[in-house]
């Protein structure tokens, strides 16, 4: 009798196990393979063009693959470096994540944060079928072969993103306004005739009391005219200055030429230079630099100026805003006869990099990495570019993606100089300082003397402190790679030797060491010749 | 029966402990240290490799602290008394956290735990990569020799030792810097061995075809000059030096054509 209970226990135990099998298989919420997904994106393109060009993406997406919704989420670029450092910190991000180095102080992030995808850039796009891409390594079907990318990577050699676009810098002209003013639409094609035409726009605003400036004034619009300009102007000193043979200058080479007395900013070229910078500043509304980057749209749509300088990512916001027709033009080029900067000028500067941008990034902590992934590689397919492209009137970065020809003209072409470094701030600390003098250059009562001057009085502080960051953020990044070549070595006493395994323990013990070439070049200048840290 | 269960179970349970290290190895290579340890926290068994494992998830792991680096030094310091593979890896790692992971590195003793790798194991690849390493000590960090000449005297002596030719190659290039940085004759032939054993890819590979390039052009020996100009020029179509390329092309072209 005292049996039963236990066998009746039993029995109803197996019941329920065979009940809850049967569940499981035929009735709960989809195996975790088929579950819907959710991703978001989070990036900083909200000027009109991008939003769509992703859009269009997505909804194609969703319909190749039903079980994964894509959700953007639009982050001002105002607050995008305090959202993004927040939320990498917080385990909050989402899973792709637009980044750049640019934003500044973020060096430190790909390392920690977002996921290497050099090996799944080994393999082809399987999206790519069907296509000219069809067979060629992921990496390859980038048309720089993202060639940016890899030159930025804090650990030599790895590959932390993908990249949606490409473009360059031009000229957006109001053609109305130009015909008016000049009575044609030739573009200036030298800083000379760029000078001419200044004059004459200040006669016409004058003459007919019209508010017009020849060129629409912001922060941002300003720092990359000038960048440009300063580029042309300082090609023979990067050159001077290149002793490694390079042909260009990082930002630790110019440090480290600073702390040993190699260049200040009394050199005749960088004075001839900023002296450039406060003639093109005076070409905006006073004010300028207290304005941002849609402030100077704002009034260029208004056509209260001539002309915007600004990168080919503005040319469909401007397109879409203005009542008028926008031509894109060359940027005025300086020329050996130029009364300011001629005798430093070796020849043309480039106008804009020729690699891929927009570059979006995957968590490391994302829940959902394989559905990241197979959306990244969607985005970055033929199709995708594609879609992209004819929504968003940017170029794409994939290569043999078609585009109309008003797009085309944004493609950047090697058609000058680019040396590196352009003196306006090399790292963090002489970027402030840069900024923070800027109005002893370009104020009413500025001068070249003072700016200088004000430049010089901390810059060997800021200099050494830029050079430690340098140092620091090199290290952090090659400490990582410690433990990968550790992995690897793990990998192939386990499973046995594999070529591929071999070639990248070998690839990123090299790299390893040329990055620990720069770090210790740094550390001796820095402790022969440097100043010691004000920081804890 | 119980004889023969046995060997089997303890068989069975080392592949399973083997397999869960090298799941976690695979999350290390992916800098994924986290999931990496809570792999190896669920392993059975794996041995040494485990135990080597575990010391590289301490140090990889932020928070990094210098009280689990040195918890993790001592402990690939007691991998490091046998004589197999993983000896020869946990020495290595040992003298790399004193070179770089401390937040006050120890160059001198970093340089005698590569040194005495070398010696315990001459042919393994740890030791071989360790003497790249100890080269760079010798060139830049340690106090002595004083002068630059001896410095970089005393990192070529090392080359001998060298068998890997990747890793030739990255002593090579390390040695070539070296005599630039300290401006020293005698750059290009280590740049021109390095690139003869090649292997190299990306801005590596075309900084040292511009910094071969450039440097033979300064040095009057215009042939290799245009020779190595030319290669970057067919490799790297959007790299933003192209156009000073040309233009050095163009103007050694000007200046052979002038009587």
């Amino acid at each position: 009798m005292r049996r039963h209970p236990l066998r009746r226990g039993l029995l109803l135990l197996f019941v329920a196990y065979l009940g809850a099998t049967y569940w499981v298989f035929t009735r709960s919420a989809p195996l975790v393979a088929s579950r819907p997904v959710t991703l978001r994106l989070a990036h900083w393109q909200i000027e009109k063009g991008p939003p769509d060009g992703l859009a269009a993406v997505i909804r194609r997406y969703e319909e190749l693959n039903p079980r994964v919704r894509v959700e953007t989420v639009a982050v001002p670029s105002s607050i995008y470096r305090q959202w993004l450092r927040t939320n990498l910190t917080g385990g909050t991000a989402t899973d792709l994540i637009e980044f750049a180095y640019w934003v500044g102080g973020v060096d430190d992030v790909p390392v920690r944060y977002f996921e290497p995808l050099t090996r799944a850039m080994d393999a082809p796009n399987p999206y790519n079928r069907g296509t000219s891409l069809e067979r060629v390594p992921w990496r390859h079907t980038f048309s720089d072969s993202l060639y940016t990318m890899l030159s930025q990577s804090p650990e030599v050699g790895q590959i932390y993103g993908v990249t949606l676009s490409q473009g360059s810098s031009r000229l957006f002209c109001n053609r109305e306004l130009l015909r008016a003013i000049t009575g044609s639409v030739e573009p200036p094609r030298t800083f000379i005739e760029f000078r001419r035409l200044c004059a004459q726009a200040a006669e016409y605003a004058q003459r007919t009391g019209r508010p017009l400036h020849p060129l629409a004034g912001s922060r941002s619009n300003a720092r990359w005219l000038m960048e440009m300009l300063m580029q042309g102007c300082v090609t023979g000193l990067n050159l001077e200055l290149d002793r490694d043979g390079f042909l260009d200058r990082n930002a630790y080479q110019v440090l480290g030429d600073y702390l040993q007395g190699r260049w200040d900013s009394r050199r005749p070229e960088l004075r001839a230079a900023y002296a450039l910078l406060r003639e093109v500043s005076q070409q905006m509304r006073p004010g300028f630099t207290q304005l941002g980057r849609d402030d100077a749209i704002q009034e260029f749509v208004r056509g209260e100026a001539l002309f915007i300088f600004s990168g080919t990512y503005d040319a469909t916001s401007l397109r879409r805003l203005a009542a008028f027709p926008v031509e894109v033009m060359h940027v005025p080029q300086l020329t050996q006869d130029d009364p300011v900067v001629g005798p430093y000028i070796r020849g043309p500067f480039l106008e804009g990099l020729l690699g891929t941008s927009l570059e979006i990034y995957l968590n490391k902590d994302s829940r959902h990495k394989e559905e990241a992934l197979d959306f990244l590689r969607f985005l970055t397919s033929v199709e995708g570019g594609t879609l992209f492209t004819a929504h968003s009137g940017w170029l794409s970065a994939i290569r043999d993606v078609p585009a109309a020809p008003e797009i085309e003209v944004q493609r950047a072409t090697a058609n000058g100089y680019y040396t590196g470094i352009f003196y306006m701030g090399i790292g963090p600390n002489t970027l402030q300082s840069f900024n923070q003098n800027l109005h002893l250059l370009v104020g009413p009562q500025g001068s070249v003397d003072r700016f200088v001057e004000a430049l010089e009085a901390g810059q060997r502080q800021q200099v050494s402190d830029d050079l430690r960051l340098d140092i620091h953020n090199r290290l952090t990044g090659e400490r990582g790679v410690d433990a990968e070549i550790a992995a690897l070595g793990g990998l192939d006493r386990l499973r046995g030797s594999n070529p591929e395994r071999s070639d990248r323990l070998l690839a990123l013990a090299s790299n390893q060491t040329i990055a620990e070439i720069k770090v210790y070049e740094s550390e001796w200048i820095l402790l022969r010749h440097g100043v010691r840290s004000d920081g804890p | 029966m119980l004889g023969l269960l046995l060997p089997w179970c303890g068989a069975t349970l080392r592949a399973a402990g083997d397999a869960d290290v090298a799941a976690a190895w695979e999350l290390v290579a992916r800098h994924l240290p986290t999931d990496a340890q809570a792999r190896l926290g669920a392993t059975t068994g794996g041995g040494r490799e485990a135990a080597f494992a575990a010391a590289v998830v301490l140090l990889d792991r932020p928070p990094v602290t210098d009280a689990k680096l040195t918890t993790a030094a001592a402990q690939l310091a007691d991998l490091a008394r046998g004589d197999d593979e993983i000896a020869a890896a946990a020495g290595y790692l040992e003298a790399r956290l004193y070179q770089a992971h401390f937040f006050s590195p120890d160059p001198a003793r970093a340089a005698r735990a590569y040194a005495a790798l070398a010696a315990r194991q001459p042919h393994s690849p740890w030791a071989q990569l360790g003497l790249v390493k100890l080269a760079l000590l010798r060139l830049y960090v340690l106090p002595e020799p004083a002068s630059p000449a001896a410095r970089v005297a005393a990192a070529e002596a090392l080359l001998a030792q060298v068998e890997i030719p990747a890793l030739q190659r990255d002593l090579h290039l390390v040695l070539g810097r070296g005599r630039l940085f300290f401006q020293l004759p005698g750059v290009l032939p280590h740049l021109l061995a390095a690139d003869r054993i090649g292997g190299l890819a990306g801005t590596v590979r075309s900084d040292l075809q511009l910094q071969i390039a450039e440097l033979s052009r300064r040095a009057g020996e215009p042939a290799q000059a245009r020779r190595y100009f030319k290669a970057f020029l067919a490799e790297n179509e959007v790299d933003p030096r192209v156009y000073t390329v040309r233009a050095r092309l163009a103007e050694m072209a000007g200046k052979e054509g002038t009587p």
